[in-house]
């Protein structure tokens, strides 16, 4: 039996041979977050290894997979309920250069530690995260008002929350007909998952989506199955 | 200013004794004039008044999500009054609810269960559990809680289906556990309402089962919905 620990090392172990820039400090910002939250945040210490594991990694991987075989490349991209933003926002920034990451989450301490996994890049101002439920507020007044515009809306945790087509529809015209790429499970092993699907094409059907471009899904590590959709 | 105490009673969770109860521990313990309504499905006294339904077909019994609905309707001015003071059927009055309604309203009241760990209470925003509110007893002066109302029937479809209680909606929707000055709703100060189950501060007055009449309630709710369960308890201490 792996514990948490062993299981966070090994995800993390595994991240690592996919950064691309800038490893050596990528490397200090992640020990000292772990530093950081074991001492200021003790109580969120185990849930940033649960946000740290294999499965966690690979389900981000898939993402970067599928882009690539569809020839999407993010610039601006929306992250609905991005945790704690660990891997997937390191591994857009090098796969792409993504101009800005903007993390929308109800948390205000996954903010605070999101910042500090992701420092590097909140430096650099091509990450940063509000606090703001999705589903009931727009986003897109926080588009920059002369620059660029979300192409891409990644939401990786559809089981958390209402069908996506509320959020198409929230946010209409405001948004400039943007990639989605959604995941969902249909393990209901958590009492907050309380929207799994039981196939990519139901997660499909709930986004409203008009041009699904990818439909899928993967068994992960945890022995999760995940189902993604791409679409416009 | 009139004051008005209104508590709710659907279905066969608690038969009409815990209204009267309610009732007799209300006339007992407030010193300045109220009067008093009992909103529910089956009325047969001249205190009831019969809940609306608008609400109701959101509700999906399978799921069991958002299940206290019912206490929506009180906000929506059902009833005379200025000043409300909403009771759970399940309370115990130790002193005199004069109190609340000389409360400072410039926010609306709910109970902070002191009793959660704050810490957990944030760990699990996210996941929709441990909330630290209860709406056992609620304060507010008339037309407060109308944005609630508004809100819930505005996003009727979400709100249904994502919170599992009403409690954790008010947790989600109206209030800051981070920053409780940023909030709609103001908690009870510590020392007012205490738990039965669950205790009164976190970490250190915490035990349970426990009167304590130099507070001001105590409360019953045990946070679920399953009826016949745990109403017998109180009557003990009637």
């Amino acid at each position: 039996m792996v514990d948490i620990a062993q299981e966070s090392f090994v995800a993390t172990s595994l991240f690592f041979t996919h950064v691309k820039s800038d490893q050596e400090r990528a490397a200090r910002e992640w020990k000292q977050t772990f530093v950081d939250v074991e001492r200021d945040l003790n109580y969120c210490y185990r849930r940033v290894m649960n946000a740290t594991t294999v499965s966690q990694i690979q389900s981000k991987l898939w993402i970067i997979e599928e882009l690539n075989n569809l020839n999407i490349k993010p610039d601006c991209v929306a992250l609905l309920g991005g945790w704690y933003g660990n891997f997937l926002v390191q591994l857009l920034i090098d796969e792409y250069d993504t101009f800005l990451i903007h993390n929308f989450e109800i948390d205000e301490d996954v903010k605070t530690i999101s910042y500090k996994f992701n420092k590097r890049h909140k430096d650099r101002k091509k990450y940063k995260c509000d606090i703001l439920d999705v589903m009931f507020k727009t986003i897109y007044e926080k588009q920059s008002k002369n620059g660029k515009k979300f192409d891409t809306i990644i939401n990786t945790s559809c089981e958390h929350m209402f069908h996506m087509k509320r959020f198409v529809d929230l946010n209409g015209y405001g948004l400039s007909k943007p990639t989605y790429v959604l995941q969902s499970t249909n393990s209901n092993r958590y009492d907050d998952h309380i929207n799994c699907v039981r196939s990519a094409e139901v997660l499909a059907e709930q986004s409203g989506l008009e041009n699904i471009l990818y439909c899928g899904s993967k068994r992960l590590h945890d022995d999760m199955k995940r189902f993604m959709v791409i679409g416009d | 200013m009139q004051n008005t105490i209104v508590c709710i009673k659907w279905g066969n969770k608690y038969d009409d004794s815990y209204v009267e109860k309610l009732k007799e521990q209300c006339e007992n313990n407030c010193s300045v004039p109220f009067d008093f309504y009992c909103l529910t499905d089956n009325p047969t006294k001249d205190y009831h008044v019969k809940l609306p339904i608008y609400l109701d077909d959101h509700y999906d019994e399978e799921r069991g999500f958002f299940w206290a609905w019912r206490k929506i309707y009180m906000f929506s001015e059902l009833v005379d009054g200025e000043q409300f003071l909403f009771l759970d059927l399940d309370v115990i009055i130790h002193q005199d609810l004069k109190y609340f309604f000389d409360l400072p309203m410039g926010k609306p009241y709910i109970v902070r269960g002191w009793w959660n760990d704050p810490h957990k209470v944030k760990l699990n925003y996210s996941r929709l559990k441990s909330t630290p509110l209860n709406s056992s007893v609620i304060r507010w002066d008339r037309e407060q809680l109308k944005p609630v109302v508004k809100d819930v029937r505005k996003n009727a479809e979400v709100i249904f289906f994502t919170y599992p209680s009403l409690d954790n909606y008010f947790n989600h929707r109206w209030y800051n556990i981070w920053n409780e000055e940023d909030s709609f709703f103001r908690g009870f100060p510590q020392g007012d309402i205490y738990s039965w189950y669950k205790g009164n501060i976190f970490p250190d007055d915490m035990d349970l089962e426990t009167l304590r009449k130099d507070h001001k309630i105590c409360l019953f709710n045990n946070s679920t919905h399953v009826e016949g369960v745990n109403t017998e308890e109180i009557k003990k201490l009637w």
